[in-house]
């Protein structure tokens, strides 16, 4: 009988230089279809619109008495009474770090999903990077590579992704600055409790986290059915089930309600958290993804 | 185990049932294998799974299901048998099997057969020679001794005769063959029936001093025989017979066959207790009697049980003469005008073609009679009258009446029944004292005794009698004055009667009255025919060949081939193996050879005393049982059942939407297994039900002419094909008689085809290819009649390199798998040109690509005229010019496509070349006919 499941790249294998290999193979690919996707979601990406720190014109605006001297726009206030000054558009570059979870569990894929979660995982952050880059944001993968500004992010970052020997499972998040955003795609399937804990040095430093949990339709339909052995990829454990079919409506609760508590909790934070099935299409999470981005600025993280 | 008729070939092997523990301790150890799934969030799954623990065991209906299994093969091994039989205690050195074969061993055949088979097997397991005869088969056939296998074969191959057996000659042979045997087990597989010679062919068979002996008879002697028959006057009598002692009452039901086979009549035979003979009446007209060739018993499939007739029962013939038969202006005057009328129902009537009495009489006895009534002829000449002796000496019946001439005529010993006196009486008259007579009683001793005398018959003038003391025996009918009316008398086997009256009305009325067809009809039954041919050629014995037979089990067939041709010499011929019983002649005339005749009897055999132990049985089929086979078929169903759980408790009925090939494969099987026990006791009713689903469309579908179009699954190309069909259809209306309904759209791989007469295919190369069954679809309408017409629509798509088109290369693919005839371009002279408009070419959208048709390679036109002649309509076209686009029309009848080049006139020949092709569809080469009424009216002179 064929599987619902299958792990798509070898799990036991970790050798840095197939590893390297499959991931240099795979991220091409990828980032062409970031592209794509990125593509469709920067019609609707309007710049800043704020007064701020840039080289582009923004407003003139009367003068306010404290004001530096040098400010005031000479020409334009020589043409009437008042005493203007011009304001230039917000350029401040924003630093949001990136990552996907390059854990076992997300080389997944069932038979109703498009892609595996990694991929989609690493789909999702080369979009952000072509995104985030294209504007000028600082772009930065944690434990990879420190933030930086180039038109080309994403090819960087993925050049990163294809020469990293060994990524850690769990990042280390200490070294992230305040008002800094960090895109996270991973399925969260550990523990709530865990990732709380790993998150948790996010909101002691006053950064702002986007979940996106990726996860199969299989994982949360859970279509299984019969005498079943059910194999963690992670850990190897085994678990046999007499007929699996019993254990749906639990396990779905049991699921949803690991979900919802996550979803609660960054929601609390001013956090977004995103659910993307890797049957349905990535755009549809980047387009949430950048919504929360975009909606306060960048600084609601701040609020903590 | 003798509660239980049981017993087994190796009993060793149920010790292997002390190991099913040990097999159910295996079975629970190992459940079946899972199904093994990558599952990453199997720490959430952990939590749920806590709440039951992983079955390490089968379930215990499953383990009962395989140990249930493993014993039955246990079982199946040890080689059970239910209602063993007894072995026969056939001891000796040999088994000699005398089997009576003859006609009483037909019924149950099969039963004698399986208890010689027992006795051949116990033998093989002894391996005793077999010595096997058969008591009524060929003196020379072979006894013995055989091996039992031999012996088996020989007893297959052997079947009951339609004769009786023939015990002595063959206990005889069996008992020499014993001779170099001795104490040999007698095995005695008798019919039941005693023959004659019975006791001294047991005496010879058991002097030999047999080890034993085994007395087989049936249990119950219940045959019927059928053993006299009789046409009598008022009905058919049959007569059956049955054996001795049989307290019972039995009714049995004897119908009568005509030579067909036809069931014309039945009677019924009753026999009241005890009683051995019942006798049965078939009151049918006399006509049909005359049909009956065979009587049968019904139920009675045996030889004995049928009779086979022969023309002693038939109808009889009749030769009429007369003397003043000249006048045929005057019929009511004619002497045999009356005879003629009485006997007609029941006799054939012949007739000489000479008055003259020296040629007619021979002509009459040629066609041998039973009968020649006589009108009025008085003296005859002396050689005819020889021969009229003879005839009447071998049993023929001369009816002659009186009349003037015989009046005149001097007394005939011979043809005369009682001398008469020279002259006639009157009575009444002018010049008489008497009065015209009555009829009195008919005598108790004549042959009308129970007719009733007429009363209002008078007789006013006849012949007297001389009288003489036995004139009273040969009086059939007085006159109330005691003088004879009729008188009759046996001339050795023959008689001869004299109606002392006129046939005509003249010297009485009795000729029109009923009591005269009576008195007729009692004579024609006490005649025989004399034509039969056993008494043909001047009394020498033929040689008859055997025409029909009567088979073992009652049937009437052809001759076998033993049968030789039976010698009828009037002696009662005895049933043997080389004369069967049956009918021996030919269709002219038969002879019946029957296996019973009247003083038969059925006797049961009586049991011959002898030393030697005698077991006796009955027949009986061998009612063992292997159940070996069952109880495999029992555990291989078992191990169905099993597959099946072990497919439910791995989830695969349960997941149909993960597992689509599997459940598919599992549904279809399961409604095939469905279907066979719905269909099975349904198929009556499913045959009963005339309506079907679809009919309702194929209704719509031939209620109007419609063409139809093949949907190519891409809806452009389909809406101008509809569109294209749609304007042609409106064109047509406009201008023609034939008025279409809507353009339909068929699917060639489903839909029903043959309702179109024509299917507009516009070939699509990026549609998928037609599948094989699809293409042979529209082969098979091809040959029934239909036409397709394929359109490449690519006249301008070829390239200049000359390569096939992708629509064309695939039109070819299509035809590469259909029976295609040879094709031409359209010529010049063919009907198609010519079937509504004249048309020189036939453009579409497209113009330039000829159009193919069936080349009419016999087609002739020899005569230079317009149109050629031939047969049938092509059942292919092909074009490249795009007809659809070309015809096709929007909701308010614009032309949707432009044509190339665009000229409004090439749109105009499109659609005549449409009109034209369906013309020549719907009415094949009657146009080609048609061309030629105007020269055929020329010629006419018009």
């Amino acid at each position: 009988m064929a599987q619902i499941g299958e792990a798509i790249a070898p799990v036991a294998t970790r050798d840095a230089l197939a590893r390297g290999r499959l991931r240099a193979s795979l991220v091409p690919d990828l980032l062409v279809e970031a592209r794509r996707i990125v593509n469709t979601v920067i019609a609707g990406w309007h710049g800043r619109r704020k007064r701020g720190i840039g080289e582009n014109f923004w407003q003139f605006r009367p003068y306010v008495d404290g004001e530096a001297m040098s400010r005031i726009d000479w020409r334009r206030s020589a043409r009437d009474d008042h005493t203007y000054v011009r304001d230039r558009e917000w350029e401040a570059a924003h630093t949001v770090w990136l990552w996907a979870d390059p854990s076992p569990s997300m080389l997944y894929k069932s038979r109703g999903a498009i892609v595996s979660k990694e991929s989609r995982g690493l789909v999702l952050a080369l979009a952000l990077a072509e995104l985030l880059s294209r504007s000028g944001e600082r772009i930065g993968w944690p434990g990879l590579s420190d933030p930086f500004t180039a038109r080309n992010g994403a090819e960087r970052l993925a050049s990163y992704l294809i020469h990293a020997a060994d990524l850690p499972a769990k990042p280390d998040l200490r070294n992230l600055r305040r008002f800094s955003d960090i895109v996270i795609a991973s399925d969260f399937l550990d523990p709530v409790e865990e990732t709380m804990e790993w998150l948790d040095v996010l909101t002691r430093r006053g950064v702002r986290a986007h979940l996106i949990e990726v996860c199969d339709p299989a994982e949360e339909t859970f279509p299984y059915a019969g005498r079943t052995e059910f194999t963690d990829p992670e850990g190897g454990a085994k678990l046999t089930a007499g007929r699996a079919e019993q254990f749906a409506a639990d396990y779905r609760n049991l699921y949803v309600a690991r979900r919802q508590e996550l979803s609660a909790w960054c929601k609390r934070l001013g956090w977004s958290f995103t659910v993307n099935h890797t049957d349905r299409l990535a755009s549809e999470a980047l387009v949430k993804v950048h919504a929360a981005m975009t909606i306060d600025g960048g600084y609601a993280g701040a609020r903590v | 185990m003798s509660w239980l008729p049981l017993s087994f070939g190796f009993p060793l092997v149920l010790w292997g049932l002390v190991a099913l523990p040990v097999i159910w301790w295996l079975l629970r150890l190992t459940p079946p294998k899972p199904q093994t799934e990558v599952f990453p969030p199997l720490r959430i799954l952990q939590r749920v799974l806590k709440k039951e623990e992983t079955p390490h065991q089968s379930p215990w209906w499953l383990t009962l299901l395989r140990l249930l299994m493993a014993a039955l093969i246990i079982f199946a091994l040890a080689d059970p048998v239910f209602n063993p039989r007894e072995r026969l205690p056939t001891g000796g050195s040999a088994l000699a099997l005398v089997v009576d074969n003859g006609w009483a061993s037909a019924r149950d055949w099969d039963r004698r057969v399986a208890t010689a088979e027992r006795l051949i097997a116990d033998a093989e397991a002894a391996s005793k020679p077999v010595l096997l005869a058969f008591t009524a088969e060929k003196p020379n056939a072979e006894i013995g001794p055989f091996d039992a296998d031999a012996a088996l074969d020989r007893l297959r191959a052997a079947e009951p005769r339609p004769i009786p057996v023939d015990r002595a000659s063959v206990y005889g042979r069996m008992a020499g063959a014993l001779g170099a045997l001795p104490g040999a087990t007698v095995a005695i597989l008798a019919d039941g029936l005693r023959t004659p010679g019975d006791e001294a062919a047991f005496q010879a068979l058991l002097a030999r001093a047999p080890e034993s002996v085994v007395w087989v008879t049936p249990e119950r002697l219940d045959m019927l025989g059928l053993n006299a028959s009789a046409n009598e006057v008022e009905g058919f009598d049959v007569t059956a017979i049955r054996a001795a002692g049989d307290p019972t009452p039995r009714q049995a039901t004897v119908g009568a066959f005509d030579d067909k086979g036809r069931r014309i009549a039945d009677a019924v035979v009753s026999f009241g207790p005890g009683e051995t003979i019942a006798t049965g009446r078939m009151t049918v007209p006399f006509e049909m009697r005359n049909d009956f060739a065979s009587l049968a018993i019904d139920g009675e499939p045996q030889a004995a049980a049928v009779r086979v007739l022969d023309e002693n029962s038939k109808r009889r013939r009749v030769g009429l003469l007369s003397q003043a038969e000249a006048d045929g202006s005057q019929p009511l005057l004619s002497p045999l005008y009356y005879i003629r009328a009485a006997l007609q129902p029941f006799a054939d009537m012949i007739e000489p073609a000479s008055p003259d009495l020296a040629e007619a009489i021979p002509e009459l006895l040629a066609q041998k009679p039973a009968m020649i009534v006589m009108a009025d002829v008085g003296t005859i000449p002396d050689t005819a009258r020889a021969l009229l002796v003879d005839w009447v000496h071998e049993g023929g019946t001369l009816v002659r009446f009186a009349g003037s001439r015989l009046a005149a005529a001097g007394n005939d010993e011979d043809l005369l029944p009682v001398r008469l006196r020279l002259g006639e009486r009157a009575l009444g008259g002018a010049l008489s004292w008497t009065e015209p007579q009555p009829v009195s009683d008919f005598p108790a001793t004549g042959p009308f005794a129970d007719l009733m005398p007429p009363s209002e018959v008078t007789v006013t003038r006849q012949v007297l009698a001389e009288p003489t003391p036995d004139i009273v025996d040969h009086t059939w009918a007085n006159l109330a004055d005691g003088t004879p009316l009729v008188t009759g008398a046996r001339r050795e086997d023959g008689t001869v009667v004299l109606f002392h009256v006129t046939p005509e009305a003249t010297w009485s009325n009795l000729p029109i009255t009923g009591t005269f067809v009576e008195m007729l009809r009692r004579i024609v039954q006490l005649s025989r025919n004399q034509g039969s041919i056993a008494q043909s050629a001047e009394g020498t014995a033929t040689s008859l060949a055997p025409y029909r037979l009567i088979a073992a089990n009652g049937g009437l067939v052809p001759p076998t081939a033993d049968a030789r041709p039976i010698t009828a010499t009037g002696a009662v011929l005895p049933v043997t193996l080389e004369n069967p019983p049956g009918l021996y002649g030919s269709e002219e005339g038969v002879y019946a050879h029957n296996l019973l005749s009247a003083d038969s009897a059925f006797e049961p055999i009586v049991q011959p005393a002898t030393a030697a132990p005698v077991t006796e049985l009955r027949y009986a089929f061998d009612e063992s049982m292997d159940l070996k086979g069952p109880l495999v078929a029992a555990a291989l169903l078992l191990m169905v059942l099993d597959s099946l759980a072990v497919f439910w408790m791995s989830g695969m009925f349960s997941r149909p939407r993960a597992r689509p090939r599997a459940a598919k494969a599992a549904a279809t099987s399961a409604a095939l297994a469905a279907a066979l026990i719905v269909l099975a006791p349904l198929s009556d009713q499913a045959h009963a039900q005339d309506a079907k689903p679809g009919d309702q469309q194929a209704i719509e579908a031939i209620s109007t002419t419609r063409f139809a179009y093949v949907i190519t699954g891409d809806a452009s190309v389909d809406s101008i094909s509809r569109a294209g069909l749609t304007g042609l259809t409106a064109f047509l209306i406009e201008k023609t008689a034939l008025e279409p309904g809507e353009p339909a759209g068929v699917d060639i791989a489903t839909d029903e085809l043959a309702f179109y007469p024509l299917i507009y295919w516009p070939i699509d190369p990026n549609a998928p290819m037609p599948t094989e069954a699809a293409i042979a679809r529209i082969d098979a309408y091809m040959n029934q009649g239909g036409t397709v017409l394929f359109d490449t629509r690519d006249q301008y798509a070829t390239g200049l390199d000359g390569a096939a088109s992708p629509a064309t290369q695939r039109l070819r693919d299509i035809l590469e798998n259909l029976n295609v005839p040879p094709l031409e371009p359209v010529p010049a002279d063919h009907v198609l040109t010519k079937s509504f408009f004249i048309l020189p070419e036939f453009p579409g959208r497209f113009n330039g690509s000829p159009l193919w048709v069936e080349a009419s390679l016999d087609a002739s036109n020899a005569e230079n005229r317009p149109v050629r002649t031939g047969d049938g309509v092509s059942p292919i076209m092909i074009t490249a010019n795009d007809f659809a686009g070309a015809w096709a029309v929007d909701e308010s009848g614009n032309a949707m496509l432009p044509t190339v080049p665009s000229d409004p006139m090439q749109r105009v020949y499109a659609l005549r070349a449409g009109v034209n092709i369906m013309m020549y569809m719907l009415t094949g080469n009657y146009k080609s006919d048609q061309v030629h009424v105007p020269i055929l009216l020329e010629r006419l002179g018009q």
